[in-house]
């Protein structure tokens, strides 16, 4: 059986026309199931978890990469597939990443059920799927206890393990979420020029690395904050997910 | 069509050291690096390496093939080819099997090629 779990913010009104044409589209195409609808008082570790114990065969995150990013952290370990079905452009990047399309389009990739397994990268205790981001203001990053980055201007780090597309990589860098390798991408901006021009990217492939920074979090998928320090890592677990064919890898 | 040996061989490049960044401390790699930046400790790569004319290396250098354009203080040991390019500044010894200076580059350091035999060997594998 199908569970979608739905974000609370797709409960709003204007989702309501776009909701019943994608609840539609899956009655269509046979992949009815079970709806799960998020709120505040929902702890959704616990619904992914009861839901994969009655025998859940795809779990489908409806919302945004907040959305998926939550139920990664609930389904870490399991063989269970991840569906994705993003509602509304803004925030769905690993959607994108993975090649699914909006709405309509995306159920016509459930029901293809083209499944990859994918690498995760966990931060402490916290998995992500995409990236890991933070300031390089006041950060080192110490990579596999070997060496350490220093890093000398403004700018941003990024540990990547799915490409989503809003990154623009220097043109050799291939990213593969397959591969059981992290990258560490490094982007540097000239503070004084007016549009903070880009002045340096670096690029480290890594399997572990410590990032310390007393003042600012690391940010898992644009949505889950983890303190600093953190050990950054490839995950024992991997994840099953359904892909579309315009995906990044 | 015809692309060069140098081109080939950074196809693939798995590690870039951007002019921003300072690394420190025994790096080792099996990928192709390119530095643009600062490198303190050692460096080394079984693939190709690339140092830019921007960048200073303080460090003990090891790799299959290199194109240094930046200044190098330390020892550099390559297995294959390594070009050193008129920007070059190199304050060290020298190890490779196949060598070419260009004009304008300075090298300050004992220089070896790699014995008569063994460059005979490579050529007949070629």
């Amino acid at each position: 059986m199908h569970v979608y779990i739905y974000d609370s913010y797709v409960n709003q009104k204007k989702y309501d026309k776009l909701l019943a044409s994608i609840e539609t589209r899956i009655t269509d195409l046979g992949l009815n199931g079970k709806i799960c609808r998020l709120g505040l008082m929902k702890n959704i570790v616990s619904l992914v978890d009861t839901e994969l114990k009655r025998g859940a065969k795809t779990i489908v995150a409806v919302g945004n990469d907040s959305t998926v990013s939550q139920v990664i952290n609930s389904m870490a370990g399991s063989s269970v597939p991840l569906g994705i079905i993003p509602m509304g452009k803004d925030n769905n990047l690993i959607a994108a990443g993975l090649g699914i399309g909006l709405e309509e389009e995306a159920c016509d990739i459930l029901s293809a059920r083209r499944i990859t397994k994918l690498n995760l990268g966990q931060a402490n205790n916290l998995y992500f799927l995409a990236k890991a981001a933070i300031t390089n203001k006041g950060t080192v990053v110490e990579i596999d206890k070997n060496y350490s980055i220093e890093i000398m201007g403004p700018g941003e780090i990024n540990i990547i393990n799915l490409n989503i597309n809003n990154e623009p990589l220097p043109e050799k860098i291939k990213i593969d979420p397959q591969d059981g390798i992290l990258e560490l991408f490094i982007k540097t901006k000239d503070s004084k020029s007016f549009f903070k021009k880009i002045t340096g990217q670096s690029v480290f492939p890594f399997k572990t690395l410590t990032i310390l920074n007393e003042s600012h979090p690391i940010i898992l998928d644009n949505s889950i904050k983890v303190p600093a320090p953190a050990e950054i890592s490839i995950a024992k677990q991997k994840l099953n997910v359904i892909v579309g064919k315009g995906r990044s890898f | 069509m015809f692309k060069s040996q140098e081109e080939e061989s950074f196809k693939k490049v798995e590690t870039i050291i951007g002019p921003s960044v300072k690394v420190k401390g025994d790096f080792n790699s099996q990928g192709n690096i390119v530095v643009e930046g600062i490198v303190e400790g050692s460096l080394k790569t079984k693939g190709s390496l690339h140092i830019g004319d921007k960048a200073k290396v303080t460090a003990e250098i090891e790799a299959g093939d290199a194109k240094i354009s930046g200044q190098v203080n330390g020892n550099v040991k390559i297995k294959g080819y390594l070009e050193i390019m008129a920007a070059a500044k190199i304050f060290g010894d020298v190890e490779a099997s196949i060598l070419s200076i260009e004009r304008g580059a300075i090298l300050n350091g004992k220089c070896t090629m790699a014995a008569e035999g063994a460059a005979n060997a490579k050529k007949e594998k070629e």
